[in-house]
């Protein structure tokens, strides 16, 4: 721990690389700046928070060309005990050279998680991806509850049709029980009255 | 007896699904684009199963790489 100080004091300051293209002062290209922070702030705080950031991007004479709040959305693995953030991405249209001065106060900053400034390409137009992404949740869980419902419908078919061939072989074996009863009892008549035929005197063969 | 050889589709016969839609940039922040060609582990898909070209596949990397950065994507599930 002692020897911390003297080793940063070693290292170079900017440890973003150095432009080697020829930019003059008066050069401009727009910037993307991502941040991530806790949801567990109050209303207050985040704004504080929001406000803080943009500060310290806009004293090196950036201009804000767009502002996009994601709201809370889950976290893929765990950050500094956080399952869930709040994500911000903003658009500054500012000197690249004063990308150097920002970086490393954006990383003092308490609450933020994660930052990350990205040079969009040519032609890149400023989409918000929020809505998309929540649209694609629903969709999926849509897919999943339709599988879920085809599944639960196929069952359902499945057992009717089980039931309903019961009642079928059910009925089946009645009708041969009442089939093979019947005969029986129409011989034992026979029988009977054959031989009340036969033991009536008045017959007369 | 013989082993019968494994039938795959020809790799080669297989359409870059980003120059079909003529993608100029693979956005970090545009998950559902990316998704699908991560694998269940949170690797990214060999170019040889997918059938993106060289060029995308070189973007898909790095907007992979700053998504599990930024905490929307895993690194490994």
């Amino acid at each position: 721990m002692i020897l911390l100080p003297i080793l940063l004091q070693d290292l170079p300051t900017n440890l973003m690389p150095e432009l080697t293209e020829d930019i003059t002062e008066e050069d401009t290209r727009v910037y993307e700046f991502c941040f991530l922070y806790p949801c567990t702030l109050s209303q207050k705080e985040e704004s504080e928070f929001l406000k803080e950031i943009e500060k310290i991007i806009e004293e090196t004479g950036a201009k804000q060309v767009s502002k996009d709040l994601w709201g809370k959305r889950g976290l893929a693995y765990r950050i500094k005990g956080h399952d869930e953030g709040n994500y911000v991405v903003y658009h500054y249209e500012m000197k690249p050279r004063a990308i150097i001065d920002i970086d490393t106060p954006l990383r003092i900053t308490p609450n933020v998680l994660r930052h990350i400034v990205v040079k969009p390409p040519k032609g890149y137009e400023v989409t918000n991806f929020s809505e998309g992404f929540v649209q694609w949740l629903k969709d999926r869980e849509n897919a999943v509850d339709e599988k879920k419902k085809e599944k639960e419908e196929k069952l359902a078919k499945r057992v009717a049709e089980k039931a309903k061939r019961q009642v079928k072989r059910v009925a089946a074996k009645k009708e041969e029980e009442v089939a093979a009863d019947k005969p029986k009892t129409d011989k034992k008549q026979i029988s009977d009255e054959l031989d009340k035929l036969i033991s009536d005197d008045d017959l007369d063969l | 007896m013989a082993k019968k050889p494994q039938r795959r589709s020809d790799p080669r016969g297989k359409q870059c699904p980003f120059c079909d839609k003529q993608v100029a940039y693979i956005d970090y922040k545009d998950y559902p684009a990316i998704k699908p060609f991560i694998d269940y582990f949170g690797n990214i898909m060999k170019r040889y199963y997918t059938g993106i070209c060289l060029k995308h596949q070189k973007m898909l990397k790095n907007s992979t790489e700053r998504a599990r950065f930024m905490g929307m994507m895993a690194y490994r599930k």
